[in-house]
């Protein structure tokens, strides 16, 4: 070494004493940053309020009319009671089956999020949540407590997923030929349109449910908004495929011959398409 | 290149177009490294930290903004029926993060991994069309094996008279003093008797391990002589180097097992696995060469410049093959064994190190890029105060005596040291345990440089 500078050296600290591991704060370092709470948007406050205005003033009023009632004559008043609490413990019912199903469609964000973020337990006790609410009749996987995390999530996938996903296929290929058949009968192209969506929004609600999922009017709007998202990927896959078969077909007379069946068939694809798009919304681990 | 390796070649050259084709590239990373310097902990770092990303954390935020933020999954590629053992990230990982934690021990076997990488694909479109997959191949396998490489280049009588030239010299010299001494009293015509073949073996192979234990020396062949791996020391191994006025039976047995040794290295090692990657990273632990002395120091580059002339190097048509690396990065590894100030240094020394081997890489067309690198980060800096002046130092805890200690490194220069620097002798840099970790590896491993090293490295290929 130079004379300047010293040779190296080890200089140890207080003998007798150990030292902890250094700790860098890396868990904090690199978390993965949190999605933005956007909040509500403008239209959900828009609505919320709509609904709560309506529903809350109607109560008002009922009880209004329930008083009114009650002065006149105590059997009427019973009566209209009764009338009113049976109206409103329905209406009420399904708002809080609308509100379970919105929920139940987030076990799926919280299952996935801990997948993303690794965090075992989080995932093991979202996939036992999630085998709970299962139909009956399908297979779930056990034990998963016990498993490191790639075992289990192999495990849930052959066990629950794969059926699943199976399943969803079957259902997409019944939707295909439903949709094939109907734009082959259908008198106009804006019936073609009607009878095709409402076939999708019912396919999508069939895969939801082989997942365990039983989705109201808002858990169905919620689950359209996935699968289109979750379309992307398949779309893509399908403009590829349309590609093919537009080159396949370039030809006047093949173009004769697939006629009008070439529609129906790009209708009943998407049905497939479809179902798999769904699945793919639904599953509570993400493909591997 | 034989007519084989050329048909190979052109086989693999249509399958890397088909792959690309289709979005389904395959990256063979080759990392090179003598014995020690840190290929098995560095595939462990790599691997955590590529795995954390590919679950959003900012593990290696150099690569993904090399990227563009396009990485969106990655996955251990599972196993096939592959028959060579499978590279195990989860186990070294959960032997550093254990209390107490232990470091891999020496590789002595090969052991593969495959890595799959989703990225968005770069056109405007990305976000709609499918994702683009690169399966990056890793190999880890014993550091020592590397010196084999250039032996493929010579005959027995070449590599023996090169071989007992060094061994004659310094250090060697002394470490080598039976083994020398057995070979000068053989007589030209001694007979092939296995009992001569193979005590001169174990005089050579101990001479090896005196120069790789105790004086830091890294240009030791035959690899196997060091690490047998799992078969052993088989009879292929009784060999060693004879000088040319040795023409007898021995002469003509260590002439016979040198080639099949060589064949046999030829068939399980270079051919599967260094004829043909895309991308390489050359590990060299800089300090420990720089700490064992000038002669370590000089044998450590020659030993770099010996390797890359096998490895690094393509002719036009490897080159025009793809069998030649593109891009070849150069890494002093334990880069944290050093204060921050100093680790510019250790890239500059090693780029001085690497000289003969930079321009092999760079001849056959190849971009070379030097980074100062800690696979696992353990130390922080610190300052030692010596003879009454402050230092930049280190601190980090003992691995055997659980410590803290604060490690002044000594001067890193910039380049290849004045021999005054020299007079200091030996120093043996002391082994730190490994930062607190997560066992799963969840959010990867803390590193220096890591990210930076990947951007360079595979940043164009995602």
């Amino acid at each position: 070494m130079n004379a300047a500078t010293p040779p190296p050296r080890v200089i140890i600290e207080e003998p007798g004493k150990p030292a902890q591991r250094l700790d860098f704060g890396w868990e904090a370092a690199v978390a993965a940053p949190l999605p933005a709470d956007r909040g509500w948007s403008t239209l959900s406050l828009l609505g919320i309020g709509l609904a709560v205005l309506l529903l809350g003033f109607s109560v008002l009023e009922a009880g209004n009319f329930v008083a009114a009632q009650f002065a006149q004559a105590a059997w009427l008043g019973w009566v209209t009671l009764a009338v009113a609490v049976a109206g409103f413990g329905l209406v009420f019912a399904a708002i809080g089956r609308e509100v379970r199903s919105y929920l139940a469609l987030a076990t799926v964000d919280r299952a996935r999020a801990a997948h993303a973020r690794g965090d075992a337990a989080a995932v093991k006790a979202a996939l036992v949540d999630w085998q709970a609410r299962l139909p009956e009749g399908r297979a779930r996987a056990e034990g998963l407590a016990e498993m490191p995390i790639d075992a289990a999530r192999a495990l849930v996938e052959a066990t629950t997923l794969a059926p699943i996903a199976r399943e969803a296929e079957a259902l997409g290929r019944n939707a295909a030929i439903q949709a094939f058949a109907m734009t082959a009968i259908s008198p106009s192209p804006a019936l073609d349109v009607l009878a095709f969506s409402w076939r999708g929004i019912r396919l999508v609600r069939q895969v939801a449910a082989l997942h365990g999922f039983r989705p109201g009017i808002a858990g169905t709007i919620t689950l359209l908004r996935r699968v289109a998202l979750d379309a992307a990927t398949v779309a893509a896959t399908d403009v590829a495929v349309e590609a093919v078969l537009r080159g396949a077909l370039s030809s006047r007379f093949a173009e004769q011959i697939a006629g009008e069946t070439a529609a129906g068939a790009v209708a009943a694809r998407r049905m497939i398409l479809l179902a798999r798009a769904a699945d793919e919304a639904c599953r509570v681990l993400p493909r591997g | 290149m034989d007519p084989f390796a050329l048909i190979r070649g052109v086989v693999g050259t249509t399958e890397d177009a088909a792959r690309a084709l289709v979005g389904r590239e395959r990256l063979r990373l080759a990392v090179t490294g003598l014995s020690r310097a840190g290929k098995t902990v560095f595939l462990t770092s790599l691997i955590a930290n590529l795995l954390a990303a590919g679950r959003g954390a900012r593990t290696l935020p150099a690569l993904d903004e090399a990227v563009g933020g396009r990485i969106r999954r990655v996955r251990i590629i599972p196993a096939g029926t592959e028959t060579i053992p499978r590279f195990d990230p989860e186990a070294h990982l959960g032997a550093l993060a254990a209390d107490p934690p232990h470091w891999p021990e020496r590789t002595e076997d090969f052991s593969t991994l495959s890595i799959a990488i989703d990225v968005e694909r770069r056109t405007s479109l990305g976000g709609l069309l499918p994702e683009r997959r690169v399966t990056l191949d890793l190999l880890d396998y014993p550091g020592e094996w590397l010196l084999d490489l250039p032996m493929l280049r010579q005959d027995y009588a070449a590599w023996s008279a090169a071989t007992l030239t060094r061994l004659r010299q310094g250090i060697r010299a002394e470490a080598a003093r039976d083994f020398l001494a057995f070979i000068d009293a053989l007589p030209g015509d001694a007979a092939a008797e296995d009992a001569l073949a193979k005590r001169g073996f174990t005089l050579y192979r101990d001479a090896l391990r005196d120069c790789r234990d105790n004086h830091g020396l890294r240009f030791l062949q035959p690899g196997r002589f060091l690490n047998p791996g799992p078969r052993g020391e088989a009879p292929l191994l009784w060999f060693f180097p004879l000088p040319p006025t040795a023409q007898g039976g021995l002469a003509a047995l260590c002439a016979r097992r040198y080639a099949a040794y060589l064949e046999d290295q030829r068939t399980a090692f270079l051919d599967p696995f260094f004829t043909r990657f895309h991308r390489q990273v050359v590990l060299v632990d800089v300090l420990g060469a720089l700490h064992a002395g000038q002669e370590a120091f000089e044998d450590t580059a020659e030993a770099l410049a010996a390797v890359a002339a096998v490895v690094s190097g393509g002719n036009w048509l490897e080159r025009m093959l793809g069998a030649a690396p593109t891009r070849v990065a150069f890494a002093a590894t334990k880069a944290d064994h050093v204060p921050t100030r100093a680790r510019d240094a250790l890239a500059a020394l090693l780029e001085h190190l690497a000289l003969g081997a930079r321009g092999r890489a760079e001849a056959s067309g190849a971009a070379t890029s030097f980074h100062a690198l800690a696979a696992i980060r353990c130390t922080e800096d610190a300052v030692a105060m010596l003879e009454g002046q402050a230092f930049a130092a280190v601190r980090g805890v003992l691995l055997n005596e659980g410590r803290g200690a604060t490690i002044y490194p000594g001067e890193v220069p910039m380049k290849p040291p004045e021999p005054a620097f020299w007079q200091t002798g030996f120093f043996r840099m002391p082994e730190f345990r490994p930062p607190r970790l997560d066992p799963a590896g969840s959010v990867g491993v803390p590193h220096l440089g890591m990210d930076a090293l990947l951007a360079r490295l595979l940043g164009d290929a995602l």
